[in-house]
């Protein structure tokens, strides 16, 4: 809904949705705060908060200590790699779909987005079995294949939300002017599909790169990514307040990055296509 | 390209999702549904021997426990993540600057893993470092909160990070409801002087039903499906005081070697679930078609 509000209700109302923001965002900042803190600084009483001694040696002794440079980078095979993976299965049937649709279509899309509410426990004991038995476990190629497939249905929705919005008349255009399917793909498709692509990469990438269940419950040490990383940091004896905050700050930069320069895709991604 | 590939390709493309889903998830969902049925320790077996694992399974108060938390877990969070997101939704859509960034922020939440967030949240709770400490460097030397590590009180330190997790996204999808509502109407309301709160709950809100249900829907299968959220704040812990069902699951598959109670109680949460999202499907089904 869509009014006229004057000036300084405006200005009042945009303070108090900052303030809000300011609250949610506050535990993101503290993580950042805590991780240029000292051990000492991190658990002090009453908490500090601006006027410390910043210190970098917490990012110092994360990477010398755990060698995070290798969960970083299992994180980003494993991301891209489902995400890639997922991409190349989904955009011809999510094409298929949009385009030359059947009357089953939108059954099938909901069924297939249904799949995704159940809870991932269900399957994960066989996973287990057949990942034991293929020697897949704390495997990155494993936990790729697995990130796929779950995320398949998500990517399959938004690549459909966003292919329905290419007008079919310019298909139709391109079909009278005789274009061949190859060339109806590659020219005049392709062009119009990139930026829902890209986002719809975009929302993978962050859904696989927080993903906990399967990361934690299918790898040890070889493959794991950087969820299961701080996981294993923040056992409660003997909590490292500010290591494993600088070990979280370089776990959430990227996504806090990537998601402000793209930030109608976060929403879009996040809320499956319902926020446009 | 021969003729019946021509033909026969929307398809052919659409097969490699379509199977994957199914083997995927139907595939497994069999077997597991299928172990539950036996008696299955630390290795499955495959003799169907009834439902002696149900029967464990119900009489564990272990598993009572993580029901009772799922329930007071999902009451709590789908009702106050509404309402917040909501609140937040009207909030943001009084044409106020800034809109995109402020979106943005509310949405972090959810875009960040709860496994990373959490340690902003244990710092937050423990008591003697966060709130607590902060509440009574102000003077307030009697204030107490050590939710987090009283079993009675732990699981509404879950749901306070689940809360704080979602309701930006319940406000994403709120907002998104606001600005379909047709704007002629909400004119006309107040051409005739009807005041603003009356024009958002006589008007607006009733017409985002399809909204809040899907709210519900998504908000209700979170719930169901936590489980990074309490492995990162509590381990499930004091004892299992914040056991859900996934955690149940989990401990019993991997800790305790114990697979069949495992398998019965991802059936009963699937269960669960199905009852919640099958009517919605089926509605969603019946509005395409009429």
């Amino acid at each position: 809904m869509a009014r006229a509000v004057s000036t300084r209700r405006k200005l009042i109302y945009t303070l108090a949705a900052w303030t809000a923001g300011l609250l949610i965002f506050f535990p993101i900042l503290w993580t950042v705060l805590t991780s240029f803190k000292t051990e000492a600084d991190a658990i002090a009483d009453p908490p500090v908060f601006l006027f410390f001694d910043w210190t970098l040696e917490n990012y110092a002794i994360v990477q010398e200590r755990s060698d995070y440079m290798r969960f970083l980078w299992n994180s980003v095979i494993i991301a891209g790699g489902s995400t890639l993976l997922g991409v190349l299965i989904a955009v011809p049937a999510a094409w298929s779909m949009a385009f030359v649709p059947s009357r089953r279509t939108k059954d099938i899309l909901l069924w297939m987005l249904s799949t995704k509410m159940l809870p991932a426990v269900g399957v994960l004991y066989p996973i287990y079995l057949i990942f034991i038995e293929m020697g897949l476990l704390d495997s990155r190629i494993g936990l790729t294949l697995v990130l796929m497939l779950i995320n398949l249905p998500i990517i399959v929705w938004m690549l459909y939300t966003y292919f329905r919005e290419i007008p079919a008349e310019i298909l139709e255009a391109a079909r009278m002017d005789g274009a061949t399917l190859r060339e109806e793909i590659l020219y005049v498709l392709t062009p119009m599909a990139v930026p829902g692509i890209a986002s719809t990469v975009l929302l993978n990438i962050i859904l696989a790169w927080n993903e906990a269940f399967w990361t934690l419950n299918l790898t040890a040490a070889k493959a794991a990514p950087l969820t299961a990383f701080i996981a294993s940091y923040s056992s409660p004896e003997g909590l490292f307040y500010a290591k494993l905050s600088a070990a979280s700050t370089m776990a959430i930069a990227p996504i806090l990055i990537l998601g402000w320069f793209s930030q109608k895709q976060l929403v879009r991604g996040l809320t499956f296509g319902a926020v446009k | 390209m021969s003729k019946w590939l021509e033909e026969h390709l929307p398809k052919v493309v659409l097969a490699p999702s379509f199977i994957a889903v199914l083997v995927f998830v139907y595939g497994f969902i069999i077997w597991t549904a299928w172990v539950s049925l036996t008696r299955s320790r630390l290795l499955p077996k495959y003799e169907i021997e009834g439902f002696i694992q149900y029967e464990r399974l119900f009489a564990a108060p272990r598993w009572d426990v993580a029901m009772n938390n799922l329930f007071i877990f999902g009451t709590l969070f789908i009702v106050i993540s509404m309402v917040l997101g909501l609140m937040l939704a009207i909030l943001l859509d009084q044409n106020i600057r800034t809109e995109g960034a402020i979106r943005t922020i509310y949405l972090y939440p959810m875009a960040l893993s709860m496994i990373v967030t959490g340690t902003a949240w244990k710092w937050i709770l423990n008591p003697g470092l966060g709130l607590e400490a902060t509440v009574q460097g102000w003077g307030l030397e009697n204030f107490t909160f050590n939710w987090l590590v009283d079993p009675d009180k732990a699981i509404y330190t879950v749901v306070l990070a689940a809360i704080w997790q979602s309701s930006g996204f319940v406000m994403a999808l709120f907002l998104a409801g606001l600005r379909s509502v047709d704007t002629e109407i909400i004119r006309a309301a107040q051409v005739d002087g009807i005041p603003t709160w009356r024009v958002y709950s006589a008007i607006i809100i009733p017409s985002m039903a399809p909204i809040f249900l899907s709210a519900f829907i998504v908000l209700a299968h979170l719930a169901i499906k936590s489980f990074d959220l309490v492995i990162a704040l509590t381990g499930g812990g004091p004892g299992f005081a914040t056991d859900l069902p996934a955690t149940y699951m989990y401990a019993m598959a991997f800790s305790r070697g114990d697979i069949g109670q495992a398998a019965s109680s991802a059936m009963v949460m699937m269960g669960v679930v199905f009852t919640i999202v099958v009517p919605y499907l089926y509605s969603e089904l019946r509005a395409k078609n009429d």
